[in-house]
This record gives structure tokens, C-alpha cells and sequence, in this order.
């Protein structure tokens, strides 16, 4: 183990005497996490830090348990009934695997993009004050304000600002991919859960996006998962490195990809497998 | 040797080729000639008093089904307003909220049986039940009857059109933190709609058709009935009546009602036809 995990399950170790409260600077604590398809073990035993207002990036092979690690954090496994999570995921002092977990606030906290464009079959506009209205009351000026917002933020408004109220569906994908994360950053997550959000898109829109998560880390808690190791090294702070189904190792971008610790981190990045 | 092959291989091929033609020709000719020999026969018989006045006896001048019309529209109207949304509820249910349950395969499966069963069967089930304890037949009877037609067909399209709705899309609405049945109803049965009208109107036009379950439970009445726990006249039995009495006039009659109720099937799946095409090509 390198030298930051260390140190968070130091700092986990001593705050556990007082109540399991996390040092401030992590966001999401990743306690001995397994999950299950059936019974096909998909996830074993995985520990590991969520840094506050910072990317992390999870990457491995096809098949290492990236997307399905994503699924816990907002819980949008349980659509599912044959699978299952076991372990904790520390969310503010809260475990968020826990019954008692609310799930429409914890998802609305822990907002989710998709690896294809999801928008639903409503215009633009409506795409985005969807999730909004469920949450305040908001009146027409407030929404039509906070909607401008949010495709601000997604440097989506310039391309769409005319066509407010056209179908959704009638965007380019990576258009789409963008109200997505417009939609997500609308109800005001703190985390935003990013699943290999431009494979489906081309060179250029992907080239958006990555500007886009890179202007959004400075206020969000980002956690994507890629199987594209430069855009890995690109755009994230820190570095978790799944094979399958085990955490290989965690560690600050730069010092994964430069000076990778474990023997198969090694192998990885040399294109022996995966 | 290899010329002879392909001489065979052709051969064959034209053989499949023309014989599939060839019933495909005759499937649509038999459509034509029931359009052609309804309309030949029936639409002589269509004129003022067939649609606005009562049925005479045989022999006199001038009478119509209006009694039937109105009553054919009453029972499907019924049948419908029950069927389409215990049909859709219950699609609802094994889709979505039920999904995966075991109860839900077997409410799948048990529809599926109910769409298979007679439907003379069904009419002599809601005598059964709904006729002889009532003491009376009616219309309401008759519209139960076709409810039960209806539900196992709304339930199959909507639960089609539901499975269509990729989980993605169900998956991006939870993420949200939209409840689940906020999903299903916003999102969902959104996505869903056209098809689900589509299957709706479907389903109309199939029950508009049916003839056998309301022999034993609206019966017929040769008058105006607006109650719904008396005996009520409907197009179809007129025609399966007057079709079967030896009286030319009454024959006639007969025909045109059949001309009237092919009309509108064809018109009514023509119409969902469009709706559905329109729709899918955006």
C-alpha cells in the first residue's frame, strides 16, 4: 500500500474512536466493500479514500469491477434484485449502504453520467428542471434561472439557448452528455459519479467533456471511471487501480503512472494486459 | 456438373420465391373479397332510418338499428373504461414495481393464458357470475364481458412498450433522486405512450368485433335501453340475429350493420397504424 492510503486509514483508525467521523479532507471512505451478482463475486474486500473537491479516477481492464464499484456510491445497483453490496462506504459519518440510508437525498447528493447519454423523452428545458422541481418549490423564474445556470455550467447554454423547449433527443451525443451533467449539476450534488461519460462520444466532444470535468473539479467531488488510461492520467488527482475485482492499488495520479508501486500496476500501464 | 448446381440452386430459389408470392397474394385477397362482398351487399342498406330509427317488424318499411349502434358504442365505452386501466395497472405491476418477483412472472404467464381463452367461454363465465344472479341480462354485463377481453390485450402492449424503455433511461431518473414511481410515470410510461394508445386503439377494434360473449350476457332488445342492468341491443348481435331470420328486409339489414362494423375496425386500425408510424419516425 502506498503511502496516501496509508495515511487516510491512520487518520480513519483515529477518528473511528470518535464516532467514525472522516478528516475532513475525504469525502467518501471506502470500508471493505464486496459485491455480489448472484453468486459471482464481483468486488472483494476494497478499501480506499474519496478526496474532497478532487477527481479520482478508477481505471482497470474490461470486466475488473470498474462501473460496479461507481454503482455503489449512489446505490443504482438496487434497480437489481439480484445484487448486493456488502461492506461500508462512509458518506458523512454515514454509511451509506445502510438501510436507513434515504436514497433520493443520498442521490441527490451523489449526482450520476452515464456512459451513454441519458435523456429522458422531454424537451431540454424540461430535462433539466426535472430533478430540480422535485426537490424545492421553486417558482417559474427561479427554474428558468437555475436551468440557465446549469447549461452555463455545462458549457452547453451557447449551442442550446434558442432551442430551449425542442425534444432532448434531437441534440448531437456528445450534446447530450453534456445536459446530462447540466441535469446532475442542476439539484446541486456535492459528488458527481462520472462512468466512462465520453466513450460513446467522438475525439472532439470528448475533448469537451474533459475540459468540462475539468472546470467542474474545482467545486465538485468527481470520481470517474475510464478504461482510457490517458484520459485517467489527464484529468484526475488521484489514481485507484481495480484487477479483477481487487483494489491493486491507490495512489496520487502522477505517482501511479510515473512510479506505480505494485508489480501488476506495472504490467498494466506497460500494455502487457487489459 | 457445377452449371447444373446452380441451374437446381435457381430453380429452387424461383420455386420458394413465387409459391411465397403467391399465398401472400392470397392472404390480401381474402381481405379484398370480404371488403368487396360487405360493401357490394351491405352498403345498399345505409340510409337515414338505418341509423336513426328502430328496429320494424319484418316485412315493414324503413327500420334501422339505431338502438344497436348506440348500444355497441355504450358497451365498448364500458368495456373499455374498465379493461384499459386494470390492463395497464397490472402491466405496471409486472414491469416495473414487480420486477423480477416471482408473482409477476406468473401474473405474465397468467394473462397470457386469459388472452387465449375463448371468448365465448368468457361470455358464458360472466353469465355465470354477473347474469344469473342478477336475474336479468345487461349491459353491463355485456361490458364486463369484454372487459375481460381487453384486459389481457392492453396488459400485453403496455407491458411491451414498458419493456422497451431501456433501464438506463430508469437508472438516469433514479440517479436524480426521483422516487421510483415518479420514474414510472414521468419517464416511463412517457417513453411509452404512443405504443400503449396504439395497443389501446388495437384493442378496441378487436372488441368492437366480438359477437359470442355478448350472446349470454347483453343479450338483444328490439328497443331504446339506457339502463345499464337491462337487455341491450348491439350491432354485432343484430347481425348474428337478422343474418339467421328467413326475412329478406331483415337480411339486409343484417348486411349493412356488418358493412358499418368492418368500416370501423378498418378505419380504427388504420388510424392507430398512422399514429404509431407518425410517432416512431419522430
Amino acid at each position: 500500500m502506498d503511502k496516501v492510503m496509508e495515511n487516510a486509514f491512520d487518520e480513519i483508525k483515529q477518528e473511528e474512536t470518535a464516532f467514525g467521523n472522516m478528516p475532513s479532507n475525504v469525502e467518501l471512505m471506502v470500508k471493505n466493500l464486496s459485491f455480489y451478482y448472484g453468486r459471482t463475486v464481483a468486488l472483494k474486500n476494497i478499501s480506499f479514500p474519496i478526496y474532497n473537491v478532487k477527481v479520482t479516477a478508477i481505471i482497470g481492464p474490461s470486466g475488473c469491477g470498474k462501473s460496479t464499484l461507481l454503482r455503489c456510491f449512489n446505490r443504482i445497483f438496487e434497480l437489481y434484485s439480484e445484487q448486493r453490496a456488502e461492506g461500508e462506504i462512509l458518506f458523512r459519518g454515514q454509511n451509506i449502504l445502510s438501510k436507513d440510508m434515504h436514497l433520493p437525498t443520498l442521490r441527490a447528493k451523489i449526482g450520476m453520467i452515464f456512459q451513454k447519454p441519458t435523456p429522458f423523452p422531454l424537451s431540454i428545458y424540461d430535462n433539466i428542471a426535472f430533478g430540480m422541481k422535485l426537490y424545492q418549490k421553486l417558482s417559474r423564474s427561479e427554474i428558468r434561472e437555475k436551468v440557465e445556470i446549469a447549461l452555463k455550467k455545462a458549457a452547453l447554454w451557447d449551442e442550446v439557448k434558442d432551442k430551449l423547449l425542442e425534444p432532448a433527443t434531437s441534440l448531437s451525443g456528445g450534446q447530450q452528455q453534456r445536459l446530462c451533467i447540466a441535469r446532475a449539476i442542476a439539484i446541486e450534488p456535492e459528488v458527481l459519479l462520472m462512468d466512462e461519460p465520453a466513450s460513446a462520444l467522438d475525439p472532439i466532444a470528448t475533448a469537451k467533456i474533459e475540459e468540462l470535468i475539468e472546470e467542474l473539479s474545482e467545486k465538485y467531488t468527481i470520481v470517474i471511471v475510464t478504461h482510457n488510461m490517458q484520459q485517467a492520467a489527464r484529468v484526475s488527482d488521484y489514481t485507484a487501480f481495480l484487477y479483477l475485482g481487487e483494489l491493486i492499488e491507490f495512489a496520487e495520479t502522477e505517482q501511479f503512472f510515473t512510479n506505480p508501486k505494485e508489480a501488476k500496476s506495472k504490467e498494466y500501464l506497460t500494455g502487457r494486459f487489459g | 456438373m457445377k452449371k447444373a448446381a446452380s441451374i437446381k440452386r435457381k430453380t429452387i430459389d424461383y420455386i420458394y420465391k413465387t409459391a411465397a408470392a403467391f399465398f401472400a397474394a392470397v392472404s390480401i385477397f381474402i381481405l379484398a373479397a370480404i371488403i368487396f362482398e360487405v360493401l357490394k351487399r351491405g352498403a345498399g342498406a345505409i340510409n337515414f332510418s338505418f341509423f336513426f330509427h328502430l328496429p320494424k317488424p319484418p316485412g315493414e318499411e324503413g327500420g334501422g338499428i339505431a338502438n344497436a349502434l348506440f348500444g355497441s358504442f355504450v358497451i365498448t365505452m364500458i368495456a373499455s373504461l374498465i379493461g384499459i386501466p386494470l390492463g395497464i395497472m397490472s402491466a405496471i405491476y409486472s414491469t416495473e414495481f414487480g420486477r423480477g418477483t416471482l408473482f409477476s412472472r406468473y401474473l405474465r404467464f397468467s394473462t397470457e393464458i386469459l388472452s387465449s381463452v375463448p371468448s365465448i367461454i368468457i361470455g358464458l363465465f360472466v353469465y355465470a357470475v354477473v347474469v344469473v344472479p342478477m336475474k336479468s341480462f345487461s349491459t353491463m354485463a355485456g361490458a364486463i364481458a369484454l372487459s375481460i377481453i381487453t384486459i389481457p390485450l392492453i396488459h400485453r402492449v403496455t407491458e411491451e412498450m414498458l419493456l422497451m424503455v431501456p433501464d438506463t433511461l430508469r437508472e438516469a431518473g433514479l440517479a436524480l433522486g426521483v422516487t421510483y414511481p415518479v420514474v414510472v410515470r414521468k419517464i416511463c410510461l412517457k417513453s411509452a405512450k404512443i405504443g400503449v394508445i396504439t395497443g389501446i386503439l388495437a384493442a378496441i377494434a378487436r372488441i368492437s368485433g366480438e359477437t359470442a360473449p355478448l350472446l349470454f350476457t347483453s343479450l338483444n332488445s328490439p328497443f331504446w335501453n339506457f339502463s345499464l342492468l337491462k337487455p341491450m341491443a348491439t350491432a354485432n348481435v343484430t347481425v348474428f340475429v337478422y343474418a339467421m331470420s328467413p326475412y329478406d328486409d331483415w337480411r339486409q339489414i343484417a348486411w349493412g350493420a356488418s358493412f358499418l362494423i368492418t368500416a370501423s375496425i378498418l378505419l380504427l386500425t388504420i388510424f392507430s397504424r398512422i399514429l404509431f408510424k407518425r410517432v416512431k419516425n419522430g
